[in-house]
């Protein structure tokens, strides 16, 4: 599903990933972890081309990435649910509207979308704020849409960037728990976190990065 | 590529940036009714002018008693000339006949003349498409070495004022039209660069998401286009404004502006061109998006 081959990521004179190669297969969840700086955020990045790769190969799906056209960008994206380290909600739009637009963006009509978004909230114990903004939720709730967002489109492809970074360990332990549900319906899942308590026992795989080196693979 | 969604982006960004919007309505409004103050001038001038080639024609006086041979010569060689339409022989007689049916009453100042002092000529009707200073010029100087002939008259001094007339007016007013409406173009353009430009946060968020071109594209356009239609729109509700209450009302002193012709073709054509307008500049002010 996910194939990286020898790939490097260099920003300006850093490099933030080296030769890397992991292989994800369909229907897995996968964690990976290590210190702030390892190039977590980076890798995930790689795989929505947000960020380009400089050397190696990466296949998503079938598609491989350095040969992909501008205008198949799009598709690609729609394949793959993305929580962002920094959630990147739109302040202008309630909750209901910020998880709605992933459906619109993908020319879901009006009539399934309502049900879609209320499901969505109601997974990750939100339905009561779903006309609330952004700028009035808590760091946990903003996060929680974000995942409500990834997950609305039930996307083949899950890349989730410290998805538990602003809850609390029961809270924490229920989105790992979402996401293992998700999992369990086929989708393949990528979490990143520096929290060794998320994929303690759960017989996962895990990567671990250190200064952009892949610097071991375990089991949780 | 859901476009009701898109009306509806388009819709809360005008609705959200209200005065703005406005602004640019008014001035392409206002633009849009120079132009067509303009056009209308222009298409006075043309229907006024237009009629002139048919009522234009070169008289050529002969010399007395020339022979018919001469007569036939010339008549040959002047029809031979690509921009004639038709050559009519008048004979004294018939000149003299029909001065009389002009003066009709005033008949008596011709009274005493005694023998007919009208000398015999053509008349030379041009191609209506033909009729200009240039053409006329040619086709006279060919004539004036001809024997037998004593006289061209046309109204050079008039023709070719009116042909200045024509050719300047109109050269005038499409300059003056092309820069209004790049004007109008650059208005929509900078509009809409502004509020794209105030959304680039947004829309990294809906390329993230998977967003085509088309959906980040739509709601601006949009925009642009009802921004243009509404320019023209106003713009026509401006110059009937205009023509039914001030040029109707000082046509009662004025006889001449009761004259003027109301092209009516106007009333699409300006909302079309404002909507064109919008469009074109929201498209300039998008620019390529890249991922
Ligand atoms: N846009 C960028 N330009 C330059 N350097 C960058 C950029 N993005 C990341 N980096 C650098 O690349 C390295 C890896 O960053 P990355 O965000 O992938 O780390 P991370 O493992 O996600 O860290 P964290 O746990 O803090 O989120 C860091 O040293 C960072 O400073
Ligand atoms: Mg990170």
């Amino acid at each position: 599903m996910i194939d990286f081959k020898d790939v490097s990521k260099h920003y300006d004179n850093h490099t933030a990933l080296r030769k890397i190669t992991i292989s994800v297969s369909k229907g897995e969840m996968v964690f990976i972890t290590g210190p702030s700086g390892s190039g977590k955020t980076t890798l995930l990045k790689l795989i929505y081309l947000s960020e380009k790769l400089d050397e190696g190969h990466i296949t998503v799906s079938e598609r491989e990435l350095e040969n992909l056209k501008d205008s198949e960008i799009p598709l690609l994206r729609r394949n793959i649910g993305v929580v962002f380290q920094d959630f990147k909600l739109l302040n202008n739009r309630n909750v209901f509207e910020n998880i709605a637009l992933a459906l619109r963006i993908r020319g879901e009509d009006d009539r399934e979308l309502k049900s879609r978004v209320f499901d969505a909230l109601k997974i990750v114990n939100l339905r009561h704020k779903a006309d609330s903004y952004p700028q009035a939720l808590s760091g946990g709730e903003q996060q929680r849409v974000a995942i409500a967002r990834a997950i609305v489109t039930e996307p083949p492809i899950i890349l989730a960037d410290e998805p538990t970074g602003n809850v609390d360990p029961d809270t924490a332990a229920g989105i790992i728990k979402t996401f293992k549900d998700i999992n369990a319906r086929g989708s393949t899942i990528l979490i990143a976190s520096h929290n060794r308590e998320l994929f303690r026992n759960t017989g996962r795989r895990v990567f671990k990065l250190e200064n952009g080196n892949l610097a071991g693979e375990e089991l949780g | 590529m859901s476009l009701p969604y898109s009306f509806k982006l388009a819709v809360s960004s005008m609705l959200h940036e209200k005065w703005i919007n406005m602004l640019s309505v008014l001035t392409i409004a206002a633009g849009l009714l120079f132009t067509a103050i303009i056009a209308v001038t222009i298409y006075n001038v043309d229907m006024l002018t237009k009629k002139l080639p048919d009522r234009f024609s070169v008289m050529v006086f002969l010399k007395e008693n020339l022979p018919q041979e001469e007569l036939n010569n010339i008549i040959a060689i002047v029809k031979k000339d690509n921009s004639v339409e038709n050559v009519r022989y008048i004979p004294k007689d018939d000149a003299l006949k029909e001065l009389k049916a002009t003066l009709k009453n005033t008949e008596y100042v011709l009274e005493g003349l005694g023998e007919n002092p009208l000398p015999d000529s053509i008349e030379i009707k041009l191609k209506s498409d033909a009729v200009s200073p240039d053409t006329v010029k040619q086709l006279t100087t060919v004539m004036k070495d001809l024997k037998g002939i004593d006289e061209i008259e046309y109204g050079e001094k008039f023709l070719s004022s009116i042909y200045s007339l024509r050719l300047g007016v109109k050269t005038a007013g499409f300059v003056f039209a092309a820069i209004m409406i790049s004007g109008m173009i650059f208005v929509c353009y900078s509009t809409i660069k502004l509020l794209f430009y105030r959304k680039v946060q947004e829309i990294e968020t809906y390329k993230l998401l998977g967003a085509t071109k088309g959906f980040i594209r739509a709601p601006f356009i949009i925009e642009g286009a009802a921004m243009g239609l509404a320019g023209g729109i106003l713009s026509l509700v401006g110059i009937l404004l205009l023509y039914y209450s001030v040029i109707l009302k000082l046509s009662l002193t004025i006889p001449l502006l009761k004259a003027l012709f109301f092209p009516i073709n106007l009333s699409f054509i300006l909302p079309l061109t404002g909507l064109f307008l919008g469009i074109l500049g929201a498209h300039i002010a998008i620019g390529r998006i890249r991922y």
